[in-house]
Protein backbone atom coordinates (compact mmCIF):
# COMPACT_ATOMS: atom_id res chain seq x y z
CA UNK A 1 0.00 0.00 0.00
CA UNK A 2 1.42 3.52 -0.84
CA UNK A 3 2.02 5.98 1.77
CA UNK A 4 -1.34 8.30 0.55
CA UNK A 5 -3.65 5.50 1.00
CA UNK A 6 -1.89 3.85 4.10
CA UNK A 7 -2.34 8.02 5.96
CA UNK A 8 -6.37 7.65 4.78
CA UNK A 9 -6.58 3.96 6.44
CA UNK A 10 -4.55 4.28 9.69
CA UNK A 11 -4.33 6.82 12.75
CA UNK A 12 -0.73 7.82 13.34
CA UNK A 13 1.02 6.01 16.17
CA UNK A 14 0.49 7.71 19.74
CA UNK A 15 -3.35 8.60 19.29
CA UNK A 16 -7.00 6.47 19.80
CA UNK A 17 -9.99 5.95 18.44
CA UNK A 18 -12.75 4.28 20.83
CA UNK A 19 -16.07 3.42 19.74
CA UNK A 20 -18.96 1.82 21.01
CA UNK A 21 -18.47 -0.59 24.38
CA UNK A 22 -15.16 1.14 24.80
CA UNK A 23 -16.02 4.52 24.33
CA UNK A 24 -19.21 3.63 26.76
CA UNK A 25 -16.63 2.18 29.76
CA UNK A 26 -14.08 5.56 29.11
CA UNK A 27 -17.15 7.73 29.81
CA UNK A 28 -18.31 6.10 32.46
CA UNK A 29 -14.75 5.80 34.19
CA UNK A 30 -14.82 9.34 33.75
CA UNK A 31 -18.32 9.95 35.20
CA UNK A 32 -17.32 7.81 38.46
CA UNK A 33 -14.07 9.81 39.00
CA UNK A 34 -15.76 13.40 38.17
CA UNK A 35 -18.52 12.51 40.75
CA UNK A 36 -15.25 11.84 43.47
CA UNK A 37 -14.24 15.14 42.70
CA UNK A 38 -17.07 17.00 43.14
CA UNK A 39 -18.22 15.37 46.26
CA UNK A 40 -15.01 16.80 47.64
CA UNK A 41 -16.23 20.22 46.62
CA UNK A 42 -13.49 20.82 43.68
CA UNK A 43 -14.82 23.02 40.61
CA UNK A 44 -14.31 22.29 37.25
CA UNK A 45 -12.05 23.88 35.03
CA UNK A 46 -12.27 23.64 31.16
CA UNK A 47 -8.39 25.09 30.38
CA UNK A 48 -7.82 26.02 27.06
CA UNK A 49 -6.05 22.96 23.88
CA UNK A 50 -3.22 25.07 23.68
CA UNK A 51 -1.58 27.65 25.43
CA UNK A 52 2.21 30.01 25.13
CA UNK A 53 4.63 27.75 24.57
CA UNK A 54 6.54 29.08 26.95
CA UNK A 55 4.03 28.16 29.95
CA UNK A 56 5.26 24.95 29.76
CA UNK A 57 9.10 25.70 28.89
CA UNK A 58 10.02 23.75 32.41
CA UNK A 59 13.29 20.99 31.23
CA UNK A 60 11.17 18.05 31.95
CA UNK A 61 7.93 19.05 29.78
CA UNK A 62 9.65 21.47 26.66
CA UNK A 63 11.00 18.51 25.26
CA UNK A 64 8.01 16.71 25.19
CA UNK A 65 5.65 19.38 23.90
CA UNK A 66 4.37 19.62 20.33
CA UNK A 67 4.39 23.23 19.78
CA UNK A 68 4.16 25.25 16.54
CA UNK A 69 4.07 29.00 15.22
CA UNK A 70 0.49 30.52 15.79
CA UNK A 71 -0.89 33.00 12.95
CA UNK A 72 0.85 36.27 14.69
CA UNK A 73 4.20 34.60 15.07
CA UNK A 74 3.64 33.52 18.79
CA UNK A 75 5.06 30.31 19.57
CA UNK A 76 2.61 28.16 20.89
CA UNK A 77 1.91 24.61 22.68
CA UNK A 78 -0.57 21.98 22.64
CA UNK A 79 -1.13 21.38 26.15
CA UNK A 80 1.12 18.39 27.84
CA UNK A 81 0.31 18.81 31.11
CA UNK A 82 -2.44 20.61 33.20
CA UNK A 83 -1.31 21.90 36.02
CA UNK A 84 1.27 24.30 34.66
CA UNK A 85 -1.92 25.40 32.33
CA UNK A 86 -4.01 25.25 35.93
CA UNK A 87 -1.44 27.20 37.72
CA UNK A 88 -1.00 30.19 35.27
CA UNK A 89 -4.94 30.14 35.50
CA UNK A 90 -5.20 30.25 39.12
CA UNK A 91 -2.75 33.14 39.18
CA UNK A 92 -4.18 35.29 36.32
CA UNK A 93 -7.93 34.96 35.51
CA UNK A 94 -8.98 33.93 39.28
CA UNK A 95 -6.32 36.08 40.95
CA UNK A 96 -9.27 37.13 42.99
CA UNK A 97 -10.19 34.15 44.56
CA UNK A 98 -9.25 33.79 47.92
CA UNK A 99 -7.00 30.82 48.87
CA UNK A 100 -7.77 27.67 48.68
CA UNK A 101 -8.66 27.06 45.46
CA UNK A 102 -10.13 23.37 44.40
CA UNK A 103 -10.13 22.53 40.65
CA UNK A 104 -10.74 19.93 38.74
CA UNK A 105 -9.72 18.78 35.02
CA UNK A 106 -10.98 16.22 32.75
CA UNK A 107 -9.16 15.83 29.32
CA UNK A 108 -6.54 15.28 26.53
CA UNK A 109 -2.90 16.27 27.32
CA UNK A 110 -0.30 15.92 24.28
CA UNK A 111 3.29 14.90 24.99
CA UNK A 112 5.86 13.48 22.21
CA UNK A 113 6.20 9.89 24.00
CA UNK A 114 7.25 7.11 22.07
CA UNK A 115 3.98 4.75 22.07
CA UNK A 116 3.95 1.80 24.59
CA UNK A 117 1.68 -0.26 26.81
CA UNK A 118 -0.40 2.24 28.54
CA UNK A 119 1.49 5.37 27.22
CA UNK A 120 0.45 7.37 24.28
CA UNK A 121 1.00 10.97 22.48
CA UNK A 122 -2.39 11.47 23.83
CA UNK A 123 -3.31 11.25 26.93
CA UNK A 124 -6.34 11.27 28.61
CA UNK A 125 -6.21 12.91 32.10
CA UNK A 126 -8.49 12.91 34.92
CA UNK A 127 -6.98 15.20 38.00
CA UNK A 128 -7.48 17.80 40.28
CA UNK A 129 -5.38 20.59 42.08
CA UNK A 130 -5.76 22.16 45.44
CA UNK A 131 -4.14 25.37 45.58
CA UNK A 132 -2.96 27.42 48.72
CA UNK A 133 -4.73 26.65 52.52
CA UNK A 134 -2.74 24.16 54.65
CA UNK A 135 -0.30 22.39 53.15
CA UNK A 136 -0.54 18.74 55.49
CA UNK A 137 -4.17 18.91 55.21
CA UNK A 138 -4.16 18.99 51.68
CA UNK A 139 -1.57 16.25 50.91
CA UNK A 140 -4.05 14.16 52.92
CA UNK A 141 -7.23 15.07 51.15
CA UNK A 142 -6.28 14.50 47.55
CA UNK A 143 -4.62 11.18 48.76
CA UNK A 144 -7.89 10.63 50.65
CA UNK A 145 -9.57 11.70 47.14
CA UNK A 146 -7.50 9.40 45.19
CA UNK A 147 -8.48 6.34 46.98
CA UNK A 148 -11.86 7.02 46.86
CA UNK A 149 -11.78 7.29 43.19
CA UNK A 150 -9.79 4.03 43.11
CA UNK A 151 -12.50 2.00 45.52
CA UNK A 152 -15.41 3.93 43.03
CA UNK A 153 -14.06 2.28 40.36
CA UNK A 154 -13.99 -0.98 41.87
CA UNK A 155 -10.67 -1.52 41.59
CA UNK A 156 -8.74 -4.19 43.73
CA UNK A 157 -5.09 -4.50 45.35
CA UNK A 158 -4.45 -1.09 44.81
CA UNK A 159 -1.26 0.99 46.81
CA UNK A 160 -0.29 4.76 47.38
CA UNK A 161 3.33 4.40 46.89
CA UNK A 162 4.35 8.04 49.19
CA UNK A 163 7.49 9.51 48.45
CA UNK A 164 9.54 13.38 49.35
CA UNK A 165 11.63 14.88 46.97
CA UNK A 166 13.06 16.58 49.63
CA UNK A 167 14.80 13.41 51.27
CA UNK A 168 17.20 13.48 48.52
CA UNK A 169 17.59 16.81 47.51
CA UNK A 170 17.86 17.30 51.19
CA UNK A 171 21.33 15.01 50.75
CA UNK A 172 22.05 16.41 47.15
CA UNK A 173 22.85 19.27 48.52
CA UNK A 174 24.28 18.32 51.53
CA UNK A 175 27.06 17.10 49.83
CA UNK A 176 27.51 20.00 47.29
CA UNK A 177 27.23 17.57 44.17
CA UNK A 178 27.04 19.24 40.82
CA UNK A 179 23.95 18.59 38.32
CA UNK A 180 25.45 16.06 36.36
CA UNK A 181 26.34 13.85 39.40
CA UNK A 182 22.80 14.58 40.77
CA UNK A 183 21.14 13.75 37.33
CA UNK A 184 23.20 10.48 37.78
CA UNK A 185 22.64 9.48 41.32
CA UNK A 186 18.61 10.36 40.44
CA UNK A 187 18.73 7.55 37.98
CA UNK A 188 20.26 4.99 39.91
CA UNK A 189 17.84 5.75 42.99
CA UNK A 190 14.87 5.38 40.45
CA UNK A 191 15.86 2.23 39.62
CA UNK A 192 16.59 1.81 43.51
CA UNK A 193 20.17 -0.07 42.73
CA UNK A 194 22.01 0.48 45.92
CA UNK A 195 25.28 -0.17 44.14
CA UNK A 196 25.11 1.87 41.70
CA UNK A 197 24.05 4.98 44.37
CA UNK A 198 27.24 4.15 46.25
CA UNK A 199 29.77 3.47 42.77
CA UNK A 200 28.48 7.14 41.64
CA UNK A 201 29.59 8.62 44.96
CA UNK A 202 32.35 7.13 44.73
CA UNK A 203 33.05 8.10 41.35
CA UNK A 204 31.99 11.83 42.67
CA UNK A 205 34.83 11.69 46.00
CA UNK A 206 31.00 11.91 48.05
CA UNK A 207 31.31 10.30 51.55
CA UNK A 208 30.55 10.84 54.98
CA UNK A 209 27.34 10.26 56.67
CA UNK A 210 25.51 12.46 54.26
CA UNK A 211 26.56 9.61 51.48
CA UNK A 212 25.75 6.51 53.69
CA UNK A 213 22.59 8.19 53.93
CA UNK A 214 21.88 8.34 49.91
CA UNK A 215 22.87 4.63 49.38
CA UNK A 216 20.30 3.73 52.87
CA UNK A 217 17.70 5.98 50.66
CA UNK A 218 17.52 3.48 47.65
CA UNK A 219 16.17 0.63 49.76
CA UNK A 220 13.98 2.64 52.13
CA UNK A 221 10.97 1.29 50.93
CA UNK A 222 7.84 -0.84 52.59
CA UNK A 223 4.75 0.02 54.99
CA UNK A 224 4.50 2.49 57.19
CA UNK A 225 6.90 1.23 59.54
CA UNK A 226 9.71 1.69 56.97
CA UNK A 227 9.66 5.62 58.16
CA UNK A 228 11.04 4.43 61.32
CA UNK A 229 13.59 3.33 59.65
CA UNK A 230 14.17 6.42 57.19
CA UNK A 231 14.03 8.62 60.06
CA UNK A 232 16.87 6.95 61.72
CA UNK A 233 19.03 7.13 58.38
CA UNK A 234 18.28 10.46 57.55
CA UNK A 235 18.72 12.04 60.87
CA UNK A 236 22.42 13.43 59.74
CA UNK A 237 20.89 15.44 57.36
CA UNK A 238 17.88 18.14 58.47
CA UNK A 239 16.27 18.85 55.09
CA UNK A 240 15.58 15.31 54.53
CA UNK A 241 14.65 14.56 58.20
CA UNK A 242 12.15 17.52 58.04
CA UNK A 243 10.81 15.45 54.68
CA UNK A 244 10.26 12.36 56.25
CA UNK A 245 8.18 13.98 58.95
CA UNK A 246 5.81 15.73 57.09
CA UNK A 247 5.26 12.41 55.29
CA UNK A 248 4.77 10.45 58.74
CA UNK A 249 2.46 13.45 59.37
CA UNK A 250 0.75 12.44 56.23
CA UNK A 251 0.72 8.75 56.72
CA UNK A 252 -0.59 8.78 60.16
CA UNK A 253 -3.21 10.53 59.12
CA UNK A 254 -4.38 8.20 55.99
CA UNK A 255 -3.78 5.18 58.89
CA UNK A 256 -5.96 7.22 60.91
CA UNK A 257 -8.93 7.44 58.42
CA UNK A 258 -8.82 3.70 57.68
CA UNK A 259 -6.34 3.40 54.71
CA UNK A 260 -2.95 2.22 56.45
CA UNK A 261 -2.94 -0.74 54.28
CA UNK A 262 -3.02 1.20 51.23
CA UNK A 263 -0.33 3.30 51.91
CA UNK A 264 3.33 2.40 51.07
CA UNK A 265 6.76 4.13 51.51
CA UNK A 266 8.73 4.64 48.95
CA UNK A 267 11.53 7.33 49.84
CA UNK A 268 13.77 6.33 46.50
CA UNK A 269 10.95 7.76 44.61
CA UNK A 270 12.34 10.88 42.81
CA UNK A 271 11.06 10.94 39.05
CA UNK A 272 8.46 13.19 38.20
CA UNK A 273 8.08 16.19 36.39
CA UNK A 274 10.70 18.83 37.61
CA UNK A 275 8.58 20.98 39.50
CA UNK A 276 7.31 18.53 42.33
CA UNK A 277 9.01 20.30 45.82
CA UNK A 278 7.80 18.07 48.30
CA UNK A 279 5.26 14.87 48.61
CA UNK A 280 5.12 12.61 45.49
CA UNK A 281 2.94 9.60 44.85
CA UNK A 282 2.29 6.75 42.50
CA UNK A 283 -1.03 4.84 42.35
CA UNK A 284 -0.08 1.30 41.60
CA UNK A 285 -2.28 -1.69 41.28
CA UNK A 286 -1.87 -5.74 40.73
CA UNK A 287 -2.43 -6.77 36.91
CA UNK A 288 -0.53 -3.36 35.85
CA UNK A 289 3.16 -3.43 35.50
CA UNK A 290 2.94 0.27 35.28
CA UNK A 291 1.59 3.59 37.46
CA UNK A 292 -2.31 4.16 37.03
CA UNK A 293 -1.79 7.93 38.35
CA UNK A 294 0.20 10.17 40.60
CA UNK A 295 0.65 13.19 41.40
CA UNK A 296 2.82 15.66 44.12
CA UNK A 297 3.20 18.70 46.03
CA UNK A 298 4.85 22.22 43.93
CA UNK A 299 5.19 24.24 46.07
CA UNK A 300 7.13 26.87 43.24
CA UNK A 301 5.46 26.66 40.38
CA UNK A 302 2.86 29.22 40.86
CA UNK A 303 5.54 31.91 41.44
CA UNK A 304 6.30 31.46 37.99
CA UNK A 305 3.03 33.23 37.36
CA UNK A 306 3.46 35.32 39.76
CA UNK A 307 1.15 34.32 42.42
CA UNK A 308 3.18 31.96 45.06
CA UNK A 309 1.56 29.65 46.48
CA UNK A 310 1.90 25.92 47.78
CA UNK A 311 -0.11 23.78 45.45
CA UNK A 312 -0.50 20.03 45.41
CA UNK A 313 -2.28 17.58 42.40
CA UNK A 314 -2.84 14.43 41.41
CA UNK A 315 -4.44 12.60 38.43
CA UNK A 316 -5.23 9.28 36.61
CA UNK A 317 -4.79 8.25 33.62
CA UNK A 318 -8.18 7.10 32.03
CA UNK A 319 -6.67 4.75 29.36
CA UNK A 320 -4.44 2.99 32.28
CA UNK A 321 -7.58 3.19 34.65
CA UNK A 322 -9.48 1.29 31.54
CA UNK A 323 -6.88 -1.25 30.68
CA UNK A 324 -6.53 -2.50 34.55
CA UNK A 325 -10.28 -3.01 34.81
CA UNK A 326 -10.44 -4.62 31.90
CA UNK A 327 -7.98 -7.05 33.04
CA UNK A 328 -8.95 -7.23 36.69
CA UNK A 329 -12.92 -7.73 35.86
CA UNK A 330 -14.74 -10.07 33.87
CA UNK A 331 -16.55 -8.13 30.96
CA UNK A 332 -20.08 -7.68 31.98
CA UNK A 333 -22.86 -7.53 29.42
CA UNK A 334 -23.69 -4.01 30.62
CA UNK A 335 -25.14 -2.67 27.36
CA UNK A 336 -27.82 -1.08 28.23
CA UNK A 337 -31.55 -1.33 26.98
CA UNK A 338 -31.98 -2.02 23.37
CA UNK A 339 -33.65 0.76 20.94
CA UNK A 340 -37.18 0.26 20.03
CA UNK A 341 -37.72 0.55 16.12
CA UNK A 342 -39.52 3.53 14.92
CA UNK A 343 -42.52 1.54 12.17
CA UNK A 344 -41.53 3.40 8.89
CA UNK A 345 -45.52 4.54 8.37
CA UNK A 346 -44.76 7.51 6.01
CA UNK A 347 -41.81 9.98 7.23
CA UNK A 348 -44.08 12.83 9.04
CA UNK A 349 -45.87 9.91 11.12
CA UNK A 350 -42.90 7.93 12.02
CA UNK A 351 -41.11 11.17 13.37
CA UNK A 352 -43.86 12.09 15.10
CA UNK A 353 -43.57 8.86 16.66
CA UNK A 354 -40.21 8.95 17.42
CA UNK A 355 -40.66 12.47 19.18
CA UNK A 356 -43.58 11.20 21.37
CA UNK A 357 -41.24 7.73 22.51
CA UNK A 358 -38.01 10.06 23.01
CA UNK A 359 -40.50 12.45 25.51
CA UNK A 360 -41.20 9.61 26.52
CA UNK A 361 -37.38 8.64 27.41
CA UNK A 362 -37.12 5.68 24.95
CA UNK A 363 -34.12 5.12 23.28
CA UNK A 364 -35.49 4.83 19.32
CA UNK A 365 -33.95 3.64 16.56
CA UNK A 366 -35.79 5.60 14.16
CA UNK A 367 -36.30 4.53 9.92
CA UNK A 368 -35.35 0.93 11.05
CA UNK A 369 -34.96 -2.26 12.65
CA UNK A 370 -34.72 -3.08 15.89
CA UNK A 371 -31.01 -4.12 17.27
CA UNK B 1 -1.23 -15.99 42.66
CA UNK B 2 2.20 -17.18 42.66
CA UNK B 3 5.56 -14.88 41.22
CA UNK B 4 6.83 -15.10 37.85
CA UNK B 5 10.40 -14.76 37.31
CA UNK B 6 11.46 -14.06 33.93
CA UNK B 7 14.82 -15.35 33.06
CA UNK B 8 17.33 -15.85 30.10
CA UNK B 9 18.23 -19.02 28.05
CA UNK B 10 21.66 -17.69 27.11
CA UNK B 11 24.87 -17.05 28.91
CA UNK B 12 22.70 -16.14 32.51
CA UNK B 13 20.62 -18.96 32.54
CA UNK B 14 23.84 -21.64 34.82
CA UNK B 15 24.57 -18.43 37.02
CA UNK B 16 20.81 -18.14 37.39
CA UNK B 17 20.12 -22.00 38.15
CA UNK B 18 23.59 -22.26 41.03
CA UNK B 19 21.75 -18.80 42.69
CA UNK B 20 18.21 -20.34 43.25
CA UNK B 21 19.61 -23.49 44.38
CA UNK B 22 21.65 -21.67 46.91
CA UNK B 23 18.90 -20.06 47.69
CA UNK B 24 17.08 -22.83 47.97
CA UNK B 25 14.43 -21.90 45.74
CA UNK B 26 12.84 -23.83 43.13
CA UNK B 27 14.25 -23.97 39.82
CA UNK B 28 13.44 -26.20 36.98
CA UNK B 29 15.58 -28.93 36.16
CA UNK B 30 15.51 -29.10 32.30
CA UNK B 31 13.04 -26.68 30.72
CA UNK B 32 13.65 -28.24 27.75
CA UNK B 33 11.84 -26.09 24.81
CA UNK B 34 9.13 -25.92 27.36
CA UNK B 35 8.83 -21.79 27.71
CA UNK B 36 6.80 -21.16 31.04
CA UNK B 37 7.48 -23.83 33.78
CA UNK B 38 5.50 -23.72 37.17
CA UNK B 39 7.33 -24.74 40.17
CA UNK B 40 6.18 -24.82 43.58
CA UNK B 41 5.49 -21.31 44.13
CA UNK B 42 7.31 -19.55 41.10
CA UNK B 43 6.49 -19.14 37.70
CA UNK B 44 9.19 -18.97 35.51
CA UNK B 45 9.21 -17.63 31.81
CA UNK B 46 12.43 -18.39 29.33
CA UNK B 47 12.70 -16.07 27.03
CA UNK B 48 15.54 -14.38 24.97
CA UNK B 49 17.97 -12.07 27.26
CA UNK B 50 17.28 -8.78 25.59
CA UNK B 51 13.63 -9.45 26.03
CA UNK B 52 13.89 -9.99 29.76
CA UNK B 53 13.60 -6.05 31.10
CA UNK B 54 10.68 -5.94 28.43
CA UNK B 55 8.76 -8.67 30.05
CA UNK B 56 9.38 -7.29 33.83
CA UNK B 57 8.52 -3.90 32.68
CA UNK B 58 5.41 -4.43 31.33
CA UNK B 59 4.76 -6.38 34.31
CA UNK B 60 4.22 -9.67 32.81
CA UNK B 61 6.68 -11.07 35.17
CA UNK B 62 7.20 -9.69 38.63
CA UNK B 63 11.00 -9.70 38.75
CA UNK B 64 13.72 -11.17 36.05
CA UNK B 65 17.50 -11.80 35.82
CA UNK B 66 19.26 -9.58 33.20
CA UNK B 67 22.67 -8.25 32.57
CA UNK B 68 23.50 -4.56 33.08
CA UNK B 69 24.58 -4.63 29.51
CA UNK B 70 21.08 -5.52 28.36
CA UNK B 71 19.35 -2.80 31.09
CA UNK B 72 21.22 -0.04 29.42
CA UNK B 73 20.71 -0.74 25.59
CA UNK B 74 17.07 -1.63 26.33
CA UNK B 75 16.75 1.77 28.89
CA UNK B 76 13.94 -0.58 30.37
CA UNK B 77 11.81 1.38 33.78
CA UNK B 78 12.11 -1.03 36.29
CA UNK B 79 13.92 -1.59 39.49
CA UNK B 80 17.06 -3.02 40.15
CA UNK B 81 18.03 -3.76 44.01
CA UNK B 82 20.78 -6.48 43.39
CA UNK B 83 23.58 -7.15 41.71
CA UNK B 84 23.95 -10.88 41.86
CA UNK B 85 27.28 -10.76 41.16
CA UNK B 86 27.58 -13.57 38.20
CA UNK B 87 27.64 -12.97 34.59
CA UNK B 88 30.43 -10.54 34.68
CA UNK B 89 32.17 -8.98 31.67
CA UNK B 90 32.47 -5.30 29.82
CA UNK B 91 31.29 -3.38 27.21
CA UNK B 92 34.30 -1.99 25.05
CA UNK B 93 35.10 -0.29 22.03
CA UNK B 94 37.52 -2.74 20.16
CA UNK B 95 39.05 -2.12 16.64
CA UNK B 96 41.75 -4.04 14.86
CA UNK B 97 44.98 -4.43 16.39
CA UNK B 98 47.89 -2.02 15.42
CA UNK B 99 45.03 0.93 14.43
CA UNK B 100 45.64 3.06 17.51
CA UNK B 101 46.34 6.82 16.65
CA UNK B 102 46.00 6.37 12.93
CA UNK B 103 43.96 8.86 10.71
CA UNK B 104 40.16 7.68 10.20
CA UNK B 105 37.55 9.17 7.91
CA UNK B 106 35.32 11.94 9.02
CA UNK B 107 32.32 9.22 10.21
CA UNK B 108 33.15 6.27 12.30
CA UNK B 109 31.28 2.94 11.12
CA UNK B 110 30.84 0.73 14.69
CA UNK B 111 29.45 -2.82 14.57
CA UNK B 112 27.64 -3.78 17.27
CA UNK B 113 24.41 -5.94 18.89
CA UNK B 114 24.25 -2.58 21.28
CA UNK B 115 23.19 0.23 18.81
CA UNK B 116 21.85 2.72 21.70
CA UNK B 117 24.60 2.37 24.06
CA UNK B 118 27.17 2.49 21.50
CA UNK B 119 25.30 5.98 19.68
CA UNK B 120 25.51 7.42 23.11
CA UNK B 121 28.78 6.19 23.84
CA UNK B 122 30.54 7.91 20.99
CA UNK B 123 27.80 11.24 21.11
CA UNK B 124 29.08 12.06 24.79
CA UNK B 125 32.65 12.16 23.08
CA UNK B 126 31.78 14.33 20.47
CA UNK B 127 32.50 11.43 17.49
CA UNK B 128 30.20 10.79 14.67
CA UNK B 129 29.41 7.61 14.20
CA UNK B 130 27.80 5.51 11.75
CA UNK B 131 26.30 2.36 14.38
CA UNK B 132 26.06 -1.01 12.01
CA UNK B 133 23.37 -3.15 13.96
CA UNK B 134 24.24 -6.91 14.02
CA UNK B 135 22.56 -9.67 15.96
CA UNK B 136 25.70 -11.87 16.65
CA UNK B 137 29.75 -12.43 15.57
CA UNK B 138 30.42 -8.43 16.02
CA UNK B 139 34.16 -9.59 16.27
CA UNK B 140 34.09 -10.22 12.15
CA UNK B 141 33.28 -7.10 11.51
CA UNK B 142 36.53 -4.83 10.95
CA UNK B 143 38.00 -7.52 9.65
CA UNK B 144 35.62 -7.94 6.92
CA UNK B 145 35.64 -4.56 5.65
CA UNK B 146 31.93 -3.92 7.47
CA UNK B 147 32.90 -1.12 9.96
CA UNK B 148 35.70 0.57 11.49
CA UNK B 149 35.41 -1.19 15.03
CA UNK B 150 33.15 -2.35 17.47
CA UNK B 151 31.25 -1.86 21.17
CA UNK B 152 31.08 -5.88 22.58
CA UNK B 153 30.70 -7.12 25.70
CA UNK B 154 34.15 -9.31 26.42
CA UNK B 155 34.66 -11.71 29.54
CA UNK B 156 38.54 -12.66 29.03
CA UNK B 157 39.12 -11.21 26.18
CA UNK B 158 39.96 -14.30 24.08
CA UNK B 159 37.70 -13.94 21.19
CA UNK B 160 38.70 -10.09 20.56
CA UNK B 161 42.50 -11.73 20.60
CA UNK B 162 41.27 -14.35 18.22
CA UNK B 163 40.14 -12.17 15.45
CA UNK B 164 42.57 -9.53 15.54
CA UNK B 165 41.07 -6.86 17.82
CA UNK B 166 42.27 -5.19 21.01
CA UNK B 167 40.00 -3.28 23.02
CA UNK B 168 40.40 0.98 23.00
CA UNK B 169 38.06 1.41 26.03
CA UNK B 170 35.66 0.66 28.58
CA UNK B 171 32.40 1.77 27.85
CA UNK B 172 30.35 -0.72 31.01
CA UNK B 173 30.92 -2.98 33.59
CA UNK B 174 28.47 -5.39 33.65
CA UNK B 175 27.24 -8.04 36.03
CA UNK B 176 23.56 -9.82 36.55
CA UNK B 177 21.02 -7.97 38.06
CA UNK B 178 17.48 -8.94 39.63
CA UNK B 179 15.21 -6.82 38.12
CA UNK B 180 11.51 -6.10 39.25
CA UNK B 181 8.76 -4.90 37.92
CA UNK B 182 7.82 -1.23 39.43
CA UNK B 183 3.68 -2.34 40.25
CA UNK B 184 4.55 -5.70 41.84
CA UNK B 185 7.45 -3.88 43.92
CA UNK B 186 4.67 -2.15 45.89
CA UNK B 187 1.37 -3.81 45.30
CA UNK B 188 3.29 -7.53 46.13
CA UNK B 189 5.76 -6.14 48.77
CA UNK B 190 6.00 -9.02 50.64
CA UNK B 191 6.09 -11.42 47.80
CA UNK B 192 8.92 -9.85 46.21
CA UNK B 193 10.36 -8.40 49.52
CA UNK B 194 10.77 -12.06 50.67
CA UNK B 195 12.43 -13.00 47.31
CA UNK B 196 14.81 -9.74 47.11
CA UNK B 197 16.13 -10.95 50.53
CA UNK B 198 16.40 -14.43 49.74
CA UNK B 199 18.45 -13.78 46.63
CA UNK B 200 20.36 -11.34 48.28
CA UNK B 201 21.87 -13.40 51.00
CA UNK B 202 22.60 -16.41 48.56
CA UNK B 203 24.52 -13.96 45.37
CA UNK B 204 28.00 -14.57 45.80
Amino acid sequence: MNGASHRLVQVPPGVQCFVGAEARRRRRIEEAVVSVFEGWDYEEIIPPLFDYADVFATPGLAARTYSFVGRDGSLLALRPDFTSLLAKIAAGRLAHVAPPIRLYYSGEVLRYEPPKAGRQSELFQMGLEHLGGDSRAADAEILAIAGECLERLGIGGWVLALGHVGAFHGLVRALGLDATTADLLGQRMEAKDGEGVRAVLAGAKASGPAADALVRLSGLAGDRASLEDAARALECCPDAARAVAELREVADALAAAGLGDRVAIDLGEVRGLDYYTGLVFRVYARGLGFEVGGGGRYDTLLARFGRPMPAVGFMLGLDRVALLLERQQAPSADEGASAEAIANGGLGASLKQARARRAAGARVRFGGEAR
Amino acid sequence: MSLTVALSKGKLLGGSESLFRRAGLPFPDDPGRRLVVALDGLRFLFVKDMDVPTYVEYGVADCGIAGRDVLLETGSDVYEPLDLGFGRCRLVVARPRGLRGEARSSTLRVATKYPKVAGAHFLERGISVEVVRLAGSVELAPGLGLSDCIVDVVETGRTLEENGLEQVEEVAASSARLIVNRASYHARREEVGRLVDTLGKARS
